[in-house]
């Protein structure tokens, strides 16, 4: 057995897991781990912008980090924790700026500036951008630094499980995709970054490797899962692929008609109309499909042809290609079919009450990025706020870590003790699934993912829910018996998606189990039988566990103190 | 009534033991060559090996061959392979023997062109990143988090805007140099040199330690001028012309 020691390992190259990795290798023996090649990461589809007060347009001049924190609050429907989202809106500027120093190619305005555009939910044009494919920027510069630092990677190696001594983490259990071993990186501190799990979802825009590989280790490690009743549905999602177009479209100057030639946001939100947050277009989509204004009664489309050939061709680029190539529409001519899709989890990883940021329960295991919950975006994230949270709490998880130092070294016989066990387990398991005579994995995920769109999606209620839940656990049942090959372990992908679904029944089974105990409608959770936020009840973030066989719900408070709570309209 | 649509494709388990098989997939619409390939190690064979992760053309994984066509996998609409214009003036992309092959009804997928096969359609892309980091691709300048920004004008940023763009999914080197010069460090690496060095930011130091780098004789100076790597850029990058920028544009400034 291959054993690798690090005083870190970061698990996950995204820009979460690169910026951790960048500030952790300047001082310590760090590895980043990574189930695909940096720049692969689901980062890079990220095409809107990032946020930051930065004022750089004259009628962006008053934009301060408070009026983003308080943005960003009222978007999350009050469920976000205020003094984290405080921190993270002042650091919002200068980590923007530091990408720009890093080598970043920003849009510039006339003055030279990083150029800015409005999106949903902000008071102020706030969003930087590189046209419209602004994460494969900043993934690419956070690449370029890492090479440059000469920064440890371990491409295509997947994380299998977490290792724990009593209440600390000690190390993982990982798989070398590409030689089939397994591998054991033994580390005082685990920071996971293995980003969202969109995919529980049959459609999301989410890269088919978002399959919460972080989440599931740490749920399996005792970890409870944060707020993952609340998924964002993205408004503007390509009908059919659900390949993601960007809120910048609409933030460009685009409209969303239905079958009527209707602006029929003007109806839900008379002011921000189409950039009104996520969550609040998405279910004005719906409903304008399911009371029979949607076109072929399924989707709406968003216009962009009075923008111009010359706006769509510089602004929004990939939007184009994207069109083009996967609807076979150019948009400068026709509007373009969306629909609502799973676009992010605002849930995650739970972190402590009152620890350090993306501190867990397990001692020595952090957590940041889509993975996690810490929490800043509570109900509804706003857009341009998660390559943000990525990018500014890398950097401080890192340099809080640095400054904290290593922990005291367990003993080395009680490390190994539990590796052993932990090989022991996961060979047990492999076996087991070449041996099996039950489903194949896709049985399993085609219908999870029906299920989860269907049951669990834009609108909700207890009946649905609890359908979903039932079929959820029968589906985990099955799971038990799934047969998959083993034995051949090079490139082995049939084994690796097999393992993806292992992490992908428990989170769908999580966010089911809370949306069924959250009886209100707050932010991207709306429950048609509780049309209501709720704030005597539910103004609380929820934990769910595992408990021997059936899963267990625990509240925590929100933070709240700097914004008065509100009713939410726009 | 759905139909099927025939795949011929190239298998070797690493061993140099090549072997093309056929499948037959259920057509669905908008179906890309990528989910067909999902379809077939769900449903046939599990050990089918490919690279993959964003299916939306953005993160490079998914580059093979498509009906004799270096293609991202992802971006190809299976029911529009046989009528999609080719890029024309290809090289002869060959892996061993094909068996019979009926262009008109069977797609034809084999691995990425002039880089070792691992395992069926996983190719080894060591060397592809080697030679990108010997190219040094990053700006030296020291970070800073002090407002303002450093600045750049529109004309500027336009001038390395198209070569930001490059996902360095390796399709480019499909250029016949590629295939016969282990050495040469390749189209997108010297695209992204070209990125570095029309950077308004770049300090002189760092320019010339790229220039120096790409000057040597398996670097530009190796390209032989075919641009199969425009033609086959899914990105529109046009690596051979950030070539022809060194070249007309820097060479002259060697000292």
């Amino acid at each position: 057995m291959k054993i690798e020691e690090f005083d870190v390992v970061v698990v996950g190259a995204g820009l979460s897991g690169l910026r951790a990795g960048l500030e952790l290798s300047t001082q310590w023996n760090t590895a980043v781990l990574s189930k695909v090649y940096p720049v692969r990461s689901h980062s890079g589809a990220a095409q809107g912008g990032i946020n930051a007060a930065l004022g750089n347009l004259e009628v962006g001049k008053d934009d301060t980090p408070k009026r983003h924190a308080f943005d960003t609050v009222k978007g999350s429907d009050y469920l976000a924790d205020q003094d984290v989202v405080m921190f993270m809106c002042e650091e919002a500027p200068k980590i923007v700026v530091e990408f720009e120093s890093m080598g970043a190619p920003f849009s510039r305005l006339d003055s030279g500036l990083i150029a800015q555009r409005p999106f949903g939910g902000a008071g102020f044009p706030r969003t930087c951008y590189a046209g419209d494919r602004t994460g494969h920027a900043l993934l690419h510069t956070l690449n370029e630094q890492s090479i440059r630092k000469g920064v440890t990677f371990f491409n295509e190696y997947f994380l299998i499980d977490l290792i724990k001594v009593k209440d600390q983490v000690v190390g993982l259990i990982s798989l070398d995709i590409a030689k089939g071993e397994l591998v054991i990186f033994r580390a005082p501190y685990i920071v996971l970054a293995t980003g969202g799990f969109g995919r529980i979802y049959k459609q999301s825009t989410n890269a088919l490797i978002n399959t919460g590989d972080g989440n599931g280790a740490a749920f399996r490690a005792g970890i409870p899962m944060q707020d993952v009743e609340f998924v964002q549905f993205h408004p503007t999602t390509l009908y059919g692929s659900n390949i993601l177009i960007t809120e910048g479209a609409r933030g460009e100057g685009g409209y969303l008609f239905n079958n009527k030639h209707e602006r029929f946001m003007k109806k839900t939100a008379p002011e921000a109309i189409e950039l009104a947050p996520r969550d609040i277009v998405a279910r004005a989509e719906e409903t304008e499909v399911q009371e029979g204004r949607g076109i072929q009664d399924a989707y709406v489309h968003l216009d962009l042809t009075h923008l111009g050939a010359k706006k769509i061709k510089e602004r929004l680029p990939g939007i184009r290609e994207i069109s083009m190539f996967f609807a076979g529409i150019d948009p400068i001519e026709e509007p373009i079919p969306v629909q609502p899709g799973q676009h992010y989890s605002m849930g995650g990883i739970a972190t402590k009450y009152s620890g350090e940021f993306g501190e867990t329960d397990l001692i020595g295991l952090y957590c940041l990025g889509e993975c996690s919950c810490l929490s800043v975006h509570g109900a509804n994230r706003l857009g341009g706020n998660s390559l943000l949270e990525t990018s500014v709490f890398g950097r401080a998880i890192g340099r809080n870590l640095l400054k904290k130092g290593l922990p005291k070294k367990v003993p080395q016989k009680e490390i190994e003790i539990v590796e052993n066990n932990t090989i022991h387990a996961v060979e047990k398991l492999f076996k087991e699934w070449n041996n099996n005579s039950g489903s194949k994995p896709v049985e399993i995920r085609e219908v999870m993912g029906d299920i989860m769109n269907k049951n669990v999606g834009v609108f909700r209620n207890q009946k649905d829910l609890e359908i979903a839940y039932e079929k959820l656990k029968n589906l985990q049942e099955k799971f038990k018996n799934v047969h998959v090959i083993t034995e051949d372990r090079k490139f082995n992908y049939g084994l690796v998606r097999t393992l993806e679904l292992r992490n992908m029944l428990d989170l769908a089974e999580c966010t089911c189990f809370a949306a069924i105990w959250r009886r209100e409608s707050r932010g991207a959770h709306y429950r048609l039988d509780f049309p209501d936020r709720n704030d005597n009840k539910y103004l609380h973030h929820t934990l769910v566990y595992r408990n021997k066989d059936v899963l267990d719900l625990k509240t925590k408070p929100v933070k709240l103190g700097i914004f008065e709570i509100k009713e939410r309209t726009y | 009534m759905v139909k099927n649509q025939k795949f011929l494709i190239y298998r070797n388990p690493g061993n140099g033991n090549v072997n093309y098989e056929r499948y037959e997939v259920p057509l669905k619409k908008g179906m890309s060559v990528l989910e067909a390939l999902f379809y077939i190690q769900d449903h046939y064979d599990s050990t089918l090996a490919f690279r993959y992760a964003c299916r939306g053309a953005i993160c490079g994984s998914c580059g093979m061959t498509v009906d004799k066509v270096p293609s991202l996998a992802c971006r190809v609409q299976v029911s529009k392979i046989k009528t999609l214009k080719k890029p024309s003036n290809l090289p002869e992309i060959k892996f061993g023997d094909l068996p019979s092959w009926d262009q008109k009804v069977e797609i034809l997928i084999e691995p990425m062109p002039n880089m070792k096969v691992i395992k069926d359609l996983i190719v080894d892309m060591e060397p592809f990143w080697k030679f990108y980091h010997e190219i040094e691709p990053y700006l030296e300048n020291e970070w800073s988090d002090n407002t303002p920004e450093s600045q750049q004008s529109p004309s500027e940023m336009k001038k390395i805007e198209r070569l930001v763009y490059c996902i360095l999914c390796g399709l480019c080197w499909a250029c016949p140099v590629n295939r016969i010069n282990s050495n040469y460090l390749g189209p997108a690496q010297l695209a992204k040199a070209d990125r570095f060095i029309n950077d308004s930011r770049i300090s002189a130091a760092q320019q010339k330690s790229i220039l120096t780098r790409v000057y040597k004789e398996d670097a530009v100076p190796a390209c032989q001028k075919y641009f199969v790597c425009n033609r086959v850029c899914p990105k529109n990058v046009m690596p051979g012309t950030a070539i022809k920028d060194i070249r007309d544009n820097w060479m002259n400034e060697k000292d």
